[in-house]
């Protein structure tokens, strides 16, 4: 039975899921407009903040929302680590090698996850239970809150990316790395930064991810692939493209479910993909050459 | 006269004596003795598998420290061994080489296990081609053991990949778990029985009302299966229940919401959720928390797992559960033989059993009491005693009281007894703890329901 209440809780299930995506596809975005890289294993930061928030929430008893914030330093620390002694390697090498130490990284992700936290399921405990009904219209806090905290970190990237050398650097080298660089851009910090950024976004999704679902070691799959499938649809290497993809992919997904049912969830959502690559192959927000 | 006598006795002593010796001597110990493999098919890398992994070894170790299993034709008791055939997350494509290995590499005299019914609808074919007796613990679908000839191939039409030719090697498949059908007939006649009138006495609605029901399940063989069943189950028998809204999603869904938005708009009086364990409790804590579906959700037998308790926390409370082994539901329990599993296992494992490791623990005894009638390892002589085994029930209720494996269409089935539980939130534990509210006896273990069922607090009944 369609209803109008029911169409709208579906559209704000959608932003509420889009949010989430949309932080994973900025962090992918970001690093591949910047460092040209692509990361399959990107998903797999996402369930490894889960874990970290679910750590800190249980062991420390930390309220899960300023979780967040360890999982996105923790996470960065890890990114960090990744592009020294991972992507650094190969950078520039043959794609492939770039492509396929990414999918090692999911496997070994997967199983380091297994081995320190089991592969049973798990959810973070919210402080914030219950609905806020509006008539018959109602939305649980969590996915609220998780819509204001994404908007908060978006806020807070847009600045670092507008208002700060670092943040200049990097678009700079996301344009052209060789100029920069002959500018004085220490090309290699920027790299670092940007990664670190990428992968603390994917933990801060992650440990909203947890909050509203429960989650495992094999989680970061699925999200990795519709993170691609948002920065396709918004644009290659474009953050106002990962965001306006990110909510079209949640808002189909939902509203597919909603009129159609739950097994047309992802069809509708790549139909909506190959939409937007049929009447403009570089995305919403694409360039040419990217 | 005494010096015949004397001659006699010694001569009889002496025949006796030759008796003796001779008997000993066949009963030494033959050189073949070995150990007898056995290949648990497990999935190892869900809770369930790990369950069955525990139950499994607990129950190789209790046979092994009584002294093992005695095999006649070696003339000794000798021990289990078991052998690991883990298929991972029990994809078909995963499911059938660690079989593989354990049939043709390890030489396993039996396997015991299986967990989805893809998974073991593909690997159960390397047991069925090399004839290795197989008891399947896990599996709803009844094709497992009727897509042979034997119940004439499970409906499947001609030219069906599924459809097994082989006789022989079907004969070899044993199913000792419930299937999709056993625990849906136990499901709807509990809301035509039991909830359909207590709504009626609660809200005084007119007896020719029926029941709103809503399934939501998975898109896959074991959901359809289920919704299947129940629908024809509800047509066939003509029960008070009406299927309001009927939603799948795919098996890699996270997320339910939107699903369960669409069902409350269809204003049920329940919710049939079928699903594993994790997203069992995903759209029953989405229900409530995130859509506001204040209703009566019941799960299937799958979900009877520790990890489950814990998943839904508070959320379970109140909430259904249709299953075959409740060991959350004591002590004191239904039988003596759950008592004495769950203190055993909670001594070995420190955490309580699930209902996947019930079925092959059983399973073990199964086969060591198979092996100990046929005097032998022989696989054909193996699979003739399991299919005559009319063993006391262990831990899977049954509806004879022993168990049997038919012969019939129902091919090489048990008939179990499946109940409802209702959860319970344990302030204590913090967790729930369950209690049998249906059906109120069962033959074999007498009475069952240990409470009636109550609405959950803040139920909102549907559509008058």
């Amino acid at each position: 039975m369609i209803t109008v209440s029911g169409l709208i809780e579906a559209l704000l299930w959608g932003v509420a899921d889009g949010c989430i995506y949309i932080l994973l596809a900025t962090g992918l975005n970001l690093i591949f407009g910047v460092m040209k890289l692509v990361n399959f294993a990107h998903g797999q930061l996402l369930m490894i903040g889960a874990y970290i928030a679910f750590t800190v929430t249980t062991a420390l008893g930390l309220n899960a929302y300023l979780a967040i914030l360890v999982a996105m330093g923790a996470v960065a620390v890890i990114g960090v680590g990744l592009e020294r002694f991972t992507f650094r390697r190969v950078l520039g090498t043959d794609k492939l090698n770039e492509i396929f130490v990414s999918l090692g990284l999911i496997y070994v992700f997967e199983n380091a996850a297994v081995l320190l936290w089991g592969n049973t399921t798990h959810q973070i405990a919210s402080p914030f239970q219950g609905l806020l009904s509006l008539g018959q219209i109602s939305i649980d806090y969590n996915r609220l809150l998780a819509i204001l905290v994404v908007i908060v970190i978006l806020i807070a990237l847009f600045l670092l990316l507008k208002k700060t050398k670092i943040g200049l650097a990097m678009r700079a080298t996301s344009q052209k790395s060789n100029a920069s660089m002959l500018m004085g851009v220490n090309i290699e910090k920027v790299y670092i930064l940007t990664f670190a950024l990428g992968a603390a976004l994917a933990g801060a999704a992650g440990a909203l991810y947890g909050i509203i679902f429960n989650f495992n070691p094999t989680i970061g799959a699925l999200p990795t692939i519709k993170a691609f499938a948002i920065i396709i649809i918004g644009g290659l290497g474009s953050i106002p493209g990962a965001v306006v993809g990110g909510l079209l992919y949640g808002i189909a997904e939902n509203t597919a479910v909603y009129f159609l049912g739950g097994i047309w969830r992802d069809a509708i959502a790549f139909t909506l993909l190959i939409i937007v690559l049929v009447i403009r192959p570089t995305g919403i927000f694409g360039e040419k050459g990217e | 006269m005494q010096k015949k006598l004397i001659v006699a006795v010694v001569a009889a002593i002496v025949i006796i004596a030759v008796v003796i010796a001779g008997w000993q001597l066949t009963q030494v110990p033959s050189p073949e003795a070995r150990a007898i493999k056995i290949g648990l098919v497990a999935c190892y890398e869900k809770a369930e598998g790990q369950d069955m992994d525990r139950a499994a070894k607990l129950a190789v170790k209790e046979i092994n420290d009584a002294g093992g299993v005695y095999v006649a034709e070696w003339h000794t008791n000798v021990q289990i061994e078991l052998v690991i055939a883990d298929t991972e997350d029990d994809t078909p494509g995963k499911a059938v080489d660690p079989v593989t290995r354990a049939v043709t590499e390890d030489q396993v005299d039996l396997l015991i296990g299986g967990y989805t019914s893809a998974g073991t609808l593909a690997d159960q074919v390397v047991a069925i081609d090399e004839r290795v007796p197989y008891i399947i613990t896990g599996a709803s679908s009844s094709l497992v053991t009727r897509r042979g000839p034997q119940a004439n191939y499970g409906g499947l039409p001609e030219g069906d990949p599924l459809r097994i030719d082989d006789e022989e090697g079907m004969s070899y498949m044993f199913h000792y778990c419930t299937t999709t059908a056993d625990y849906s007939k136990t499901v709807v006649n509990f809301f035509a029985e039991a909830m359909k009138p207590l709504l009626d006495s609660t809200y005084e609605f007119d007896s020719s009302r029926n029941l709103r029901l809503a399934i939501l399940y998975r898109d896959d063989a074991f959901g359809k299966g289920v919704a299947a069943d129940s629908k024809s189950l509800i047509e066939s028998n003509d029960l008070p229940i009406d299927i309001v809204a009927e939603r799948s999603y795919p098996a890699t869904a996270t997320s339910f919401q939107t699903d369960l938005t669409a069902i409350k708009a269809a204003k049920p009086d329940a919710v049939y959720v079928v699903d594993f364990i994790a997203n069992t409790a995903e759209i029953i804590k989405e229900g409530q928390r995130d859509v506001g579906l204040n209703t009566v959700y019941i799960a299937v037998e799958c979900c009877e797992d520790p990890a489950y308790y814990t998943l839904l926390g508070e959320y379970g409370d109140k909430q259904l559960l249709e299953s075959k082994f409740a060991p959350y539901a004591g002590p004191p329990f239904y039988l003596e033989s759950i008592e004495t599993y769950v203190t055993n296992y909670q001594e070995e494992y420190d955490t309580i059993p699930g209902m996947m490791g019930a079925d092959t623990y059983d399973a073990f005894y199964i086969a060591k009491d198979a092996i100990e009638r046929a005097g032998t390892v022989d696989k054909a002589a193996v699979r003739a005693a399991i299919e005559s085994c009319a063993i006391e029930q262990m831990l899977i209720i049954t509806e004879t009281g022993k168990i049997e494996f038919s012969t019939g269409t129902d091919y090489h089935e048990i008939a179990p007894v499946t109940f409802i539980e209702q959860l319970v939130w344990n302030e204590d534990v913090g967790e729930c703890r369950s209690v049998i509210v249906y059906p109120a006896t069962a033959e074999g273990v007498g009475e069952l329901k240990q409470t009636d069922f109550v609405l959950p607090d803040g139920y909102e009944h549907g559509s008058p």
